[in-house]
């Protein structure tokens, strides 16, 4: 893991419009992360930013992505026209022994994982405050503060392939049980019709989904990454779960819905729903029973009555409970053959970009260190997932490193698949036949060629 | 060197075990060209901090006083070519257009308007890879592209970058990304150089052109006085010593982006009959051996070595090398008469100049003799002995032999090696052997060829769409670049590579003794390519005495 606090140097949004005239070069930084860095300091960080984004603007339509400097890896993201955010990494000071080298990659932050951290930073941003210039001026620092400082403070950026490649997990069920989901979903809309259900989560996985699948991302990181670890760990200590629990609870807001003040304090969120044609503010009203977690949303404009959350209580508790119960046993059934499978030492991935279905033989929460992929490994495997065109609609590469890592990708069409085999005095004909091995245990029926 | 190797490839042979111990193509034990790869040094150079790089600069001991005291020459005004009355004659009013390091100002009202038109304008816009050469005052030395003097103002902006990069914490300024473009920047003594490029090559790559480029200013002045010139006046203008070498600068950008010899940091062979390379190398040898100043003889014909006859105890770059390839190609007056010139050899000792004879062997010959030494009024008697050279060479028919491996003749096996292999799913190939710093493509590069890239690149190496019927050899090597980069790379090298989609296949794989590189049909079976890999080393030993110099001759 990376000690985000002794890597990040600095963490910044600016838009240049806000204060155009010298002398107000402070009013161009809408936020500056850490806070005691001095004014001076600032503007000087910005101006170079600035100037950085200029320079590049007359070789290039394209906006500015990155500036590297001895010591430090800035990256740019540019969400909104003239609104900037820029990261700043601190690089492992370069030495010229060989066995720096190896530290070095240990201690890599690839550019891909700030990107991304950037990215998800400011989808949140927009989900739960809107879009930068939706915000009046007067108030975009104090919003910015307010979201922006926790946040960057609670992000772990750990050297995992799950910031290199940012997917969702999804449950596949067999039929009867997808089919009692999705009957109990149609069920409370027919009967609540304000109410739209959103996402159905079991454990950190996803089962059912009404949103676009780049809003679906965002809102399944908040809930994985922030919302559900938070819930798990008040269940664990709050010891035996009460008897009411185990038919479910509210938990967005935190204390449940008792009163209506409980109702002032729902979350409110930018969403784009399956039928909208654009983006609406809405409630998000989260329900949970024992692993099972399912997402509500309301016309943020409705009056919403205490009375129909009690109803809903009532309505979702058992239903939700009986569906809870047969996943979980689903579940055992395959955790169990998965193990029978898993027992080999090499890993794979999967991704598929079209509805971000994310797979792999890593566990996702990495408790075992020596599970995890190398950073050397990961830095290859990004590579290879931010270059698209190198392997185009299908196509194979396989790249043996130093320490006798084989590293397996294949692409057809919007799915990757990375295998990973550590294996000395190998060759690539041996790799080649383990690889379709693995491709047909973990991915029956999905078709890389070459095979 | 030679023997290490084997031992290591036997060990870190990987997917093609069965390759016998002692097949090596191309390694000799002793190597006319100092292999030091240029990838570690360029990455040493990236990892430094600034004040090293500054000593490296500068305290550097002299090779060529080294030779001149052990020959017993005094070493006195040797470096002092162009007086340094020059500078200090015609004095201009020269403004900096360096403002400090404000660049809140920059980009507020100031720099912009006009000057940023200019960018715009059509000599500048949609290039493939610009390079700005500057002083650290931000004066304008040499632009790819446009008029330098109508970009003062860029220059002044990218001194501004660099220096308040370098004003945080000693840090450097390395590059800027977009989705589409990259910015490299490259500080080196006085200089600042500067790549905006749209192409594929990578960061070092491109770092590693524009040490070319700054090498070969080096190699007009020489680093003490280039050193000097900015001690004594900040604001001088380059331009004014520099005359004549923007065109040498634009071919070497030029030769980098087409021939591959750069992206290996390895040095291209005529391929000869063994008897007639050795012919022509004892011809020197014999000739020369009584010429005490001789430092190194060297012939090359089409950007390609010939032989080279050295001084004991010393090998040359093949960095160095390149320079004389471009130095020879972009000089046509060579061909008309005999030269007398000073060069200065950046990795051979940047501090001072050789002197050199430079000629054509003969006028249906396309050769060039160069003949270094140390003695600065040696012109007759070298003159002398390329007569004689040349004499020689006539007689024992080995003008003949080159003019056939120049011309392509079609008896030749290296002339079309594909076809002479005969394996149909090889498309294209490259191979360098490390020990030597030698290469070979499956696609030599012939003179004519070389004029048409100068042709083509005259049309103003604007970035264009083309539908790709056919690869050119040039094409080829373009793929490569991302393979070699992550070959390469400092801190995760691949070992092996193996890529197929629908365009090809392509196959890198380096060992301690080789690198090669090969473009199979699409989506070949990899049994195949590994069979046809073997095949290909194997040809390339067969033939290794034909297409590399497997000696390391000195007088």
């Amino acid at each position: 893991m990376i000690d985000i606090n002794s890597k990040i140097n600095s963490f910044f949004i600016f838009n240049s419009t806000f204060g155009p005239k010298e002398g107000e070069e402070l009013k161009r930084i809408l936020f500056f992360h850490p806070n005691q860095v001095t004014a001076d300091a600032r503007k000087i960080q910005v101006g170079l930013c600035e100037a950085v984004v200029k320079f590049m603007s007359t070789f290039s339509s394209e906006p500015c992505e990155a500036l590297q400097t001895q010591t430090k890896r800035y990256i740019f993201f540019q969400p909104e026209k003239n609104y900037w955010m820029v990261l700043v990494v601190r690089l492992p000071y370069p030495t010229k022994s060989m066995s720096s080298i190896a530290e070095k990659r240990g201690d890599m932050i690839q550019p891909v994982m700030m990107q991304n951290l950037l990215v998800t930073a400011y989808k949140m941003f927009r989900m739960f405050v809107g879009l930068f210039s939706d915000i009046p001026a007067e108030d975009i620092y104090t919003k910015c503060q307010q979201f922006f400082t926790p946040y960057i403070l609670s992000r772990n950026i750990t050297n995992d392939v799950t910031n290199v490649i940012q997917g969702i997990n999804y449950l596949p069920l067999e039929k009867n049980s997808f089919f009692k989901v999705v009957c109990f979903i149609d069920l409370l809309e027919i009967n609540y019709s304000d109410f739209k259900c959103i996402a159905f989560i079991y454990n950190e996985q996803l089962i059912w989904n009404g949103l676009s699948t780049d809003d679906m991302l965002t809102l399944y990181q908040y809930l994985v990454q922030s919302l559900l670890p938070k819930q798990v760990e008040k269940e664990i200590q709050g010891g035996a779960v009460t008897a009411a629990q185990r038919h479910g609870r509210f938990i967005s807001p935190p204390d449940g819905i008792h009163t209506l003040d409980d109702i002032q304090k729902l979350v409110k969120v930018y969403l784009k729903l399956e039928d909208d044609t654009e983006t609406k503010q809405y409630y998000l009203i989260i329900y949970r029973t024992l692993s099972a977690t399912i997402c509500l949303t309301v016309d943020a404009k409705k009056t919403l009555e205490l009375e129909t959350f009690r109803s809903l209580d009532a309505f979702i508790g058992p239903q939700l409970y009986n569906i809870a119960s047969t996943v979980s046993e689903q579940c055992t059934v395959h955790a169990l053959q998965n193990a029978q499978l898993a027992n080999t030492e090499n890993k794979f991935i999967y991704f598929n970009r079209l509805n971000l279905a994310f797979k792999t033989s890593a566990p996702i929460n990495t408790l075992t260190p020596s599970a995890a992929i190398k950073p050397e490994v990961l830095t290859i495997i990004a590579e290879l997932h931010s270059d698209r065109k190198s392997l185009g609609n299908y196509g194979e590469i396989i790249i043996k490193t130093l320490d006798e890592y084989w590293i397996t990708g294949k692409s057809s069409n919007e799915r990757e698949f990375y295998v990973v085999i550590q294996k000395k005095n190998a060759n690539i004909i041996e790799v080649a036949e383990e690889v379709k091995q693995i491709c047909e245990a973990q991915m029956k029926g999905i078709f890389f060629y070459p095979i | 060197m030679a023997s290490t190797s084997k031992d290591t490839v036997s060990t870190n042979v990987t997917s093609q075990e069965d390759i016998d111990d002692d097949l090596l193509p191309g390694a000799c034990p002793e190597s006319v060209l100092n292999p030091t790869d240029s990838f570690e040094e360029f990455e040493t150079e990236m990892s430094s901090n600034p004040q090293e790089r500054h000593s490296s600069l500068t305290t550097k001991c002299s090779t060529i006083s080294e030779i001149q005291s052990e020959i017993g020459e005094s070493s006195k005004d040797m470096k002092t070519v162009k007086s340094s009355d020059d500078l200090k004659g015609k004095d201009e009013a020269m403004s900096s257009s360096a403002s400090s390091s404000n660049l809140t100002d920059q980009n507020g009202d100031g720099v912009d308007s006009d000057k940023d038109e200019y960018l715009q304008s059509p000599e500048l816009v949609n290039k493939e890879k610009h390079v700005f050469i500057l002083s650290s005052a931000g004066k304008p030395i040499y632009s790819r592209y446009g008029n330098e003097d109508k970009l003062a103002g860029l220059c002044g902006v990218i001194q501004a970058l660099v220096s308040v990069v370098e004003d945080q914490n000693q840090d450097i300024l390395r590059s800027i990304n977009t989705k589409d473009c990259k910015a490299v920047f490259l500080v080196k003594g006085p200089l600042i150089l500067v790549a905006v490029s749209k192409s594929n090559e990578s960061e070092t790559q491109l770092v590693m052109q524009l040490t070319y480029a700054f090498n070969q200013i080096v190699s007009v002045l020489t680093l003490t006085q280039l050193n000097r010139i900015f001690e004594q006046r900040r604001n001088y203008d380059l331009r004014r010593l520099l005359a004549g070498a923007e065109r040498l600068i634009d071919n070497l950008l030029i030769f980098m982006e087409k021939d591959p010899a750069f992206l290996l940091g390895a040095v291209r062979c005529l391929p000869l009959p063994e008897k007639a390379r050795e012919n022509i190398t004892n011809a020197i040898i014999s000739t020369c051996n009584k010429i005490r100043d001789l430092v190194f003889a060297i012939m090359i014909a089409g950007n390609q070595l010939i032989t080279l006859v050295r001084m004991k105890k010393y090998t040359l770059h093949p960095s160095d090398i390149h320079l004389l390839f471009n130095f020879v190609r972009s000089s046509e007056s060579f061909k008309t008469a005999e030269s007398w010139t000073p060069i200065c050899l950046p990795k051979f000792d940047a501090t001072g100049f050789l002197h050199g004879h430079v000629s054509y062997i003969s006028e249906d010959c396309q050769a060039c003799l160069l003949l270094l030494t140390v003695q600065r009024d040696a012109f007759y008697p070298l003159s002398q002995a390329k007569h004689t050279i040349a004499e020689k060479l006539e007689k024992l028919k080995c003008i003949g032999a080159i003019n056939d491996a120049l011309n392509r003749s079609k008896d030749l096996p290296t002339t079309n090696p594909l076809k002479h292999i005969g394996i149909p799913i090889i498309r294209h190939f490259m191979y360098k052997c490390k020990s030597t710093a030698q290469l070979f493509t499956s696609d030599p590069i012939s003179l004519d060829r070389l004029q048409d890239y100068r042709m083509m690149h005259r049309e103003g190496g604007d970035i264009t769409v083309k539908k790709i019927e056919k690869l050119s050899d040039i094409d080829y090597v373009k793929n490569y670049r991302k393979f070699c980069n992550q070959i390469h790379c400092a801190t995760v090298p691949a070992k092996f590579i193996f890529r197929s989609n629908s365009q090809d296949t392509i196959l890198a794989w380096i060992t301690n003794g080789f690198e090669l590189y090969v473009t199979f049909d699409p989506l070949v079976e990899k049994e195949q390519t590994k069979k046809a890999v073997d095949h290909l080393l194997q040809w390339i030993k067969r033939e290794e005495n034909r297409i590399f110099i497997m000696n390391a001759p000195t007088f």
